[in-house]
């Protein structure tokens, strides 16, 4: 395990990073910070087979030489489903972080929930039950 | 009962029914012509045939045993296996009742060329996330589960939502999105930690690892990841604004299924998978689920809107059921999952009340609305029973639940954690009133007087017929018990869930080696 340094290093960075951009006011940010976030996951997915030097794949060929232990593939399955799903959830974020920009006129969380210039929370309610 | 599961030659099949159906029944109605009269007539179909089925599922349960499908005829630690026991059995019955009901109300609401086309598939994919959810048999596929049930709910969140509210789809997202990176994480983990993904390899290889810190720290953070779903206490904040913000039946869909999709993972995981030795993380969840009711309770109190204020009713139900699992008992498993029963159909039927309320009086701010109780008797009746039962007054179905709840906590001696559910009780009582008076005892306002429509009545006689069933649980609680008490059994019964997932094997597929199944616990020290 502890030739698997740099992996949980990288991973526990990438994680932190993630969690950092995801905490930003700035909407952009947020998606990105999702985006390492989700790589991160992937990352120590992958890191769980194990270090891969000296093990041959998982898909026996002609000449994988025997009595050599085979890298775990069952990570690399998972982490496949993992990578199309979080493919899918970052273009649903893309496309409504784009909305509420157009919808609100602004990629920023604080401009976005402020309700001052919009004559707060009960107002707005009254707008909406007219609607 | 057993007649209906022999049509289809190997009856284990049947458990993959209600992932399969819902999406098939989708993409027909994706592919509709244009009128939609006919996606209305094939998904009530559809969810009449999944309540059905579900019902039949409980009843085959209790005749035979589970249902358990080895997809593909794989062995079960390698291959994925769905298993479709008690509990899976009431759960899909109460998500397809659910849905049936939130897509009637729907019907009744809107008219059928005003209807969103892409409203009722997606309420499918969703319905066939959270079925796979609770039939599968393994923590990766119930990954799979969320993320489907989660990316259908995005879309439905944001589909018809105006420019005012959408907003609010951010911190639902947001957080969700982080629970989601984690939930993977942890799935790695536990990988790491025993080798295998299936619910019953993880339940034997778990035991061995009694005691080590490894197993605690899987064990809180699995309880974070699901504790988000569920809304439990630090972890509730993206609910009450993200479900006042939807049309009210899928709202409505929301606050009946999607919290509860936690609490029963929160039941299958610290009830079957994980060793019933984890006594700190069970007062851990017990304590969590004291804060969370009374914090939840409390929240309602300063609302002025209907909507919000079932919203953070929801968060301190969540509490009482979080409660249950954290005394973890039979009894008080038994307690959990007949209060489940009874939260999802009450707390559906009172936010499609809530749906009517803004449709005769025009909002749901309580202080702009009245006079519903002379204009909409039903209504009013259908949300006094459904009230007095969220609060616990008996014979209704909630006071069943909270007092099986109560007992509990009384046999094991968690004084301050009684006292707290009581409070809570009674804080619920009066957001009830306050809703009463609010919008059903008080006059109408009189620039905007209710006018009752045919749609209206229709919208009514749903939440009648929900407060029907409601009463049923309620009156018929001793049969409801006996199901709920062999669904905990069942749950708890851990060397069982182990032989029938594994042992079951070896008679159908004699020619495999038995030994397969038993592999020695991955070693990560190396």
């Amino acid at each position: 395990m502890t030739n698997q340094l740099e992996a949980a290093v990288l991973i526990g960075v990438l994680f932190g990073s993630g969690i950092y951009l995801c905490l930003s006011r700035r909407m952009l940010r947020m998606l990105f910070g999702f985006l390492l976030l989700s790589n991160a996951a992937n990352l120590s997915l992958i890191a769980i087979s194990g270090d891969p030097s000296g093990r041959r794949s998982a898909v026996v060929g002609a000449n994988s030489p025997a009595g050599v232990a085979a890298v775990d593939p069952v990570p690399q399955a998972l982490i496949l489903t993992a990578i199309v799903i979080g493919f899918a959830v970052a273009a649903y974020l893309t496309v409504l972080v784009y909305r509420l920009y157009v919808d609100r006129g602004t990629a920023n969380v604080t401009t976005l929930f402020d309700d001052k210039h919009k004559g707060g929370a009960s107002a707005q309610a009254e707008k909406e039950g007219e609607a | 009962m057993s007649g209906f599961f022999d049509i289809a030659g190997t009856p284990a099949n049947l458990a993959a029914l209600p992932i399969i159906g819902p999406i098939v029944v989708a993409l027909f109605c994706l592919l509709a012509p244009r009128p939609a009269l006919w996606r209305r007539i094939l998904a009530t179909l559809a969810f009449a045939g999944l309540l059905v089925h579900a019902i039949c599922v409980v009843a085959h349960n209790l005749e035979h045993g589970p249902l358990i499908l080895r997809v593909g005829g794989w062995l079960a630690p390698y291959g994925i296996v769905l298993y479709a026991d008690t509990l899976a059995g009431v759960m899909l019955a109460l998500s397809s009742f659910t849905a049936l009901s939130c897509a009637l109300f729907g019907f009744a609401e809107t008219p059928v060329r005003d209807e969103n086309p892409l409203r009722i598939p997606l309420l499918l994919f969703l319905l066939a996330g959270i079925n796979l959810s609770f039939v599968t048999g393994d923590l990766f596929n119930l990954f799979v589960a969320f993320e489907v049930m989660l990316l259908a709910s995005y879309g439905l969140m944001t589909l018809e939502v105006g420019a005012k509210e959408s907003r609010q789809a951010l911190p639902y997202l947001t957080l969700n999105l982080v629970g989601s990176s984690l939930f993977l994480a942890v799935a790695g983990f536990a990988y790491s930690l025993f080798g295998t993904l299936n619910f019953a390899e993880i339940a034997v290889r778990a035991d061995a690892l009694v005691g080590d810190y490894r197993l605690t720290l899987l064990a809180v953070l699995m309880l974070l990841v699901f504790g988000l779903k569920a809304g439990l206490f630090p972890l509730y904040q993206w609910l009450p604004g993200s479900y006042s913000m939807m049309p009210s039946p899928m709202a409505a869909f929301y606050a009946g299924m999607l919290t509860k999709v936690g609490v029963y993972v929160l039941i299958r995981i610290f009830g079957t998978v994980m060793p019933a030795e984890l006594t700190g993380i069970h007062s851990l969840i017990a304590w969590t689920a004291g804060l969370t009711m009374v914090i939840g309770v409390l929240g309602a109190v300063g609302q002025g809107r209907v909507q919000t204020i079932l919203s953070y009713h929801i968060v301190s139900q969540i509490g009482f059921m979080a409660l249950a699992i954290g005394l973890h008992s039979p009894f008080a498993f038994t307690a959990a999952i007949f209060y489940i029963t009874h939260h999802i159909v009450v707390k559906a039927a009172l936010f499609l009340v809530g749906g009517s309320v803004t449709r005769l009086n025009g909002t749901d701010d309580l202080s702009r609305t009245g006079g519903l109780w002379r204009a909409a008797p039903w209504l009013g009746i259908g949300f006094v029973l459904q009230a007095m039962s969220l609060a616990g007054l008996p014979p209704l179905s909630g006071f069943w639940g909270k007092f099986m709840i109560i007992q509990e906590g009384f046999t094991q001696g968690q004084w301050v954690l009684v006292t707290l559910s009581l409070v809570a009780s009674i804080l619920t009582l009066m957001s009830m009133l306050k809703i009463w008076l609010g919008a059903f005892w008080k006059p109408a306002p009189e620039d905007r007087p209710v006018v009752t429509t045919a749609r209206t009545r229709a919208m009514s006689a749903v939440i009648v017929g929900m407060a029907a069933v409601s009463l049923c649980i309620g009156f018929g609680a001793e049969k409801f018990v006996r199901i709920a008490k062999h669904a905990a059994t069942e749950t708890l019964d851990r060397a069982g869930y182990v032989e029938r997932v594994r042992g079951s094997n070896d008679t159908l597929y004699p020619n495999k080696t038995p030994g397969a199944a038993k592999e020695n616990p991955k070693e990560i020290t190396q």
